[in-house]
């Protein structure tokens, strides 16, 4: 059962463990200290408590000056990379809504969020290796260049 | 107050009813508010099973602040009330570390409401930012001995109308076992039946859940909004936060996850007493019941899970779409091929959800290898991305019956029936859960769990009273295999029953299992092939036991109206009897409403080179 698990986890969760990326890339940060997306799935099957961890870690300091919306925005994208994956290549779906949410992307600037993930899909995700953390970094270079909705990435 | 004077006037006033009467006196507690069922609830006593007393259902002393406090309600009011108006602050306080005991008791003393700092409290509830409070059951889930009741946590709701809230960013409140992750499934139901695990309080956010039970198990949530008022929701708030980090001891039976919940809405709302239903055992769907018969629910949700959502997606295409959906999920057909980018944009866009929610489910499932699955789902996936506005996947129905709307899990059968030329009156109790022949709506169909199951007959040509079987427990799945799934049917169960020694029918205790596949004949009907083995161990028997390899091929239909079981068992019996024993067998249930079902069988067999029938009719209640 457990090693069925971390099998679907490896696998879905795109290959965040323990990779080690240099600089102040947002998905570099948020691993520092943290062994991986494996015992995290795990923590949660076996209805252990992990959930303090989870508060501690949207709020903690991660060592280098970035706006907190992005940070959160990162750990939804690494629990939940394959669903934001799938629904940005087709433009629409709660997990790219939460994404607007986390980063507080307004009603009207929504639409033009989700199209602006679905066009660059390839962009986002360049290979299947793709990872959480440069998926995010990749999203907040996209948003730094659109006019309409770089103010929400403004750290 | 010290001064004669003052206290003549103070009461003076006192009598003249002018004054609160308890303005800065120690606390002149009503000699009874200890046994007020709010004070009850809030530190979790019971009355104890044997004799008068009540005992807390708390197991650490920290969760009591007077000595005597696990076993005595009025000591640890009297230490609570001492230790909230004493003197002081900070985080440890008793204020800061019990707030709905605070409250409750300022109600009830006219206390002063002097306001306390309790910033650990405070920061935590202002993140949980919760207006409403959402009871989501997790449908069970046969192949987990953990989960196969169905299981409940509760969903902290932000405020709708802000726009920068989302359901699956919602925190939750899980009670569960703490059950170390190397236990196997076997010990995990030992130590949960008999104690041994902790029971903790969980907060996670909702997405990790719909993880877990959509995404993990395969489970369908329900969501089922209460109608708590920002008041009651503060409270249940306060008083989680009190048992938080306290140890409850888990059962599977009755202290269970549902129960805790329950325990927690009784606080919010005093008076509702949803633990006054809880008897024997608290299975969470029959406690999602007693929500509704409080009036609790304001409002429901389905959320189906993501094989729920993929075999819909997949029945939704058409044939040769499902074809082509299968050949790229297995590698025959690229996701960018000439024949998928023929199609026009809707279809294709269709067919590549599909697939990729399939692969996905499979990855999770049956544990695809990642250097297929992740190329794959990233192919399709991208191909996916270059087509624009295409309509969204169909979202599968929500279910005309709803899991808290099936049938209650207690059975009662009465019946008559003959055995070869005996008749006999039989008397069925079962309680708990689900019979593959009862009303299937609100259950997984195909799939049975029973437990505890007592027969007994009472036979009328000579006044004896026999027990026929006692089922310890009896599992049955009948999972339907098609080109995208393939399941296993499988079916295990352990007891005592009658068997046939060819002088006599001794009751015997049995183990018996099997394994094989079911496949859909047509709508709601499918046809399985099992191969089994029984295990029979008696005194009674040539060699002390017996056993049987054998093969149960059989037909079965399921609808809300009626649900039929017929086929042919065979069992070669190879250690102490020698005989074979063939068995042709038809069932039918009758459902009527949600309360009753008529049921009849009848069997036919060939053991020790006889023939024998047996027929019953009768009728079943369920409550």
């Amino acid at each position: 059962m457990m090693k069925k698990l971390i099998a679907g986890a490896l696998l879905m969760g795109a290959s965040t463990l323990a990779f080690a990326q240099p600089g102040c890339g947002v998905g570099a940060m948020i691993w520092k200290g943290q062994s991986g997306i494996a015992p995290h799935v795990l923590a949660a099957t076996t209805n252990g408590t992990f959930g303090n961890q989870t508060f501690g870690m949207t709020t903690g300091t991660l060592g280098c000056q970035t706006n907190e919306s992005v940070r959160s925005m990162a750990m939804y994208m690494n629990s939940n990379i394959d669903k934001v994956a799938r629904d940005m290549s087709r433009g629409t779906g709660e997990n790219l809504d939460t994404l607007a949410v986390l980063l507080g992307v307004d009603e009207a600037d929504r639409e033009s969020f989700r199209t602006l993930l679905h066009d660059n899909f390839a962009t986002i995700f360049p290979t299947s290796e793709t990872t959480s953390g440069e998926a995010v970094d990749s999203i907040v270079a996209l948003l730094e260049q659109d006019k309409n909705l770089s103010k929400y990435i403004a750290a | 107050m010290r001064h004669p004077l003052h206290l003549a006037l103070y009461l003076a006033l006192t009598i003249a009813g002018l004054v609160p009467a308890l303005v800065n006196a120690a606390p002149d507690i009503p000699d009874d508010l200890h046994e007020d069922p709010a004070w009850l609830t809030l530190v979790h006593y019971q009355p104890e099973k044997f004799g008068s007393g009540y005992k807390g259902q708390a197991d650490d002393q920290g969760f009591y602040l007077s000595d005597q406090g696990k076993t005595s309600p009025r000591a640890e009011l009297q230490a609570t009330v001492d230790a909230i108006t004493a003197p002081g602050g900070g985080e440890d306080h008793a204020r800061c570390r019990f707030p709905a005991r605070d409250r409750w008791l300022r109600k009830q003393l006219d206390l002063p409401q002097t306001p306390i700092n309790c910033p650990d409290f405070e920061q935590w509830s202002e993140t949980l930012n919760t207006e409403t409070v959402t009871l989501v059951f997790a449908a069970s889930y046969l192949n987990s001995p953990s989960s196969m009741f169905g299981h409940t946590f509760l969903r902290l709701d932000p405020p709708q109308e802000d726009a920068e809230t989302n359901l699956l960013l919602a925190s939750t409140i899980s009670y569960a076992a703490d059950a170390a992750a190397h236990d196997s499934e076997i010990l995990f139901a030992y130590k949960g039946i008999f104690g041994g695990y902790p029971g903790i309080t969980t907060i996670q956010p909702y997405y990790e859940k719909i993880r877990l039970y959509s995404d993990i198990e395969h489970r369908d949530l329900w969501e089922y909004r209460l109608n708590l008022t920002p008041e009651e929701v503060d409270m249940l708030l306060a008083h989680t936060w009190e048992i938080r980090s306290h140890n409850f001891d888990y059962y599977f039976f009755d202290e269970n996850c549902a129960y805790r919940l329950l325990a927690l809405i009784d606080v919010a709302r005093p008076g509702t007493d949803l633990l006054g239903e809880v008897s024997t055992h608290a299975i969470p769907s029959d406690t999602v019941r007693w929500v509704f018969d409080k009036d609790l629910v304001s409002d429901v949700h389905y959320r189906p899970s993501a094989a729920t959502e993929v075999s819909y997606a997949i029945g939704q295409l058409p044939q040769d779409h499902q074809t082509l959906a299968a050949a790229i999920a297995n590698g025959y057909v690229k996701p960018d091929a000439q024949e998928v980018k023929a199609l026009p944009d809707a279809e294709r866009a269709r067919v590549l959800d599909t697939t990729y929610d399939y692969v996905r489910y499979k990855s999770e499932a049956d544990d695809w290898p990642r250097d297929i699955a992740a190329p794959l789902s990233y192919e399709l996936l991208r191909e996916r991305s270059e087509i624009d506005n295409a309509p969204t996947v169909p979202e599968p129905p929500t279910p005309r019956v709803r899991d808290d709307q099936g049938h209650d899990t207690f059975r009662a059968s009465i019946s008559g029936g003959q055995l070869g030329d005996r008749n006999f009156t039989e008397l069925t109790l079962r309680p708990a859960y689900h019979d593959i022949l009862d009303p299937p709506a609100g259950y997984r169909k195909g799939a049975q769990l029973q437990f505890l199951r007592l027969d007994a007959r009472l036979y009328m040509d000579n006044n004896e009273v026999q027990i026929e079987q006692l089922t310890g427990v009896e599992i049955r799945s009948l999972s339907p295999r098609d080109q995208f799934f393939s399941p296993l049917s499988w079916q295990v169960g352990f007891g005592g029953r009658r068997t046939d020694t060819e002088t006599d029918r001794v009751f015997t205790p049995y183990l018996d299992g099997g394994a094989g596949g079911s496949w859909w004949l047509a709508g709601g009907t499918r046809a399985f092939a099992i191969a089994t083995a029984d295990l029979e161990i008696d005194d009674d028997l040539r060699r002390g036991y017996d056993a049987a390899p054998g093969a149960d091929l059989g037909i079965l239909h399921q609808n809300n109206r009626f649900s039929l079981l017929g086929g042919v068992k065979t069992k070669a019996w190879i250690v102490s009897s020698q005989h074979r024993q063939d068995l042709a067998y038809l069932e039918a249930n009758w459902h009527i409403g949600r309360d009753f079902s008529l049921f009849g069988k009848f069997s036919r067999e060939d053991h020790y080179d006889r023939y024998r029938s047996e027929w019953q009719l009768g009728l079943h209640a369920y409550f």
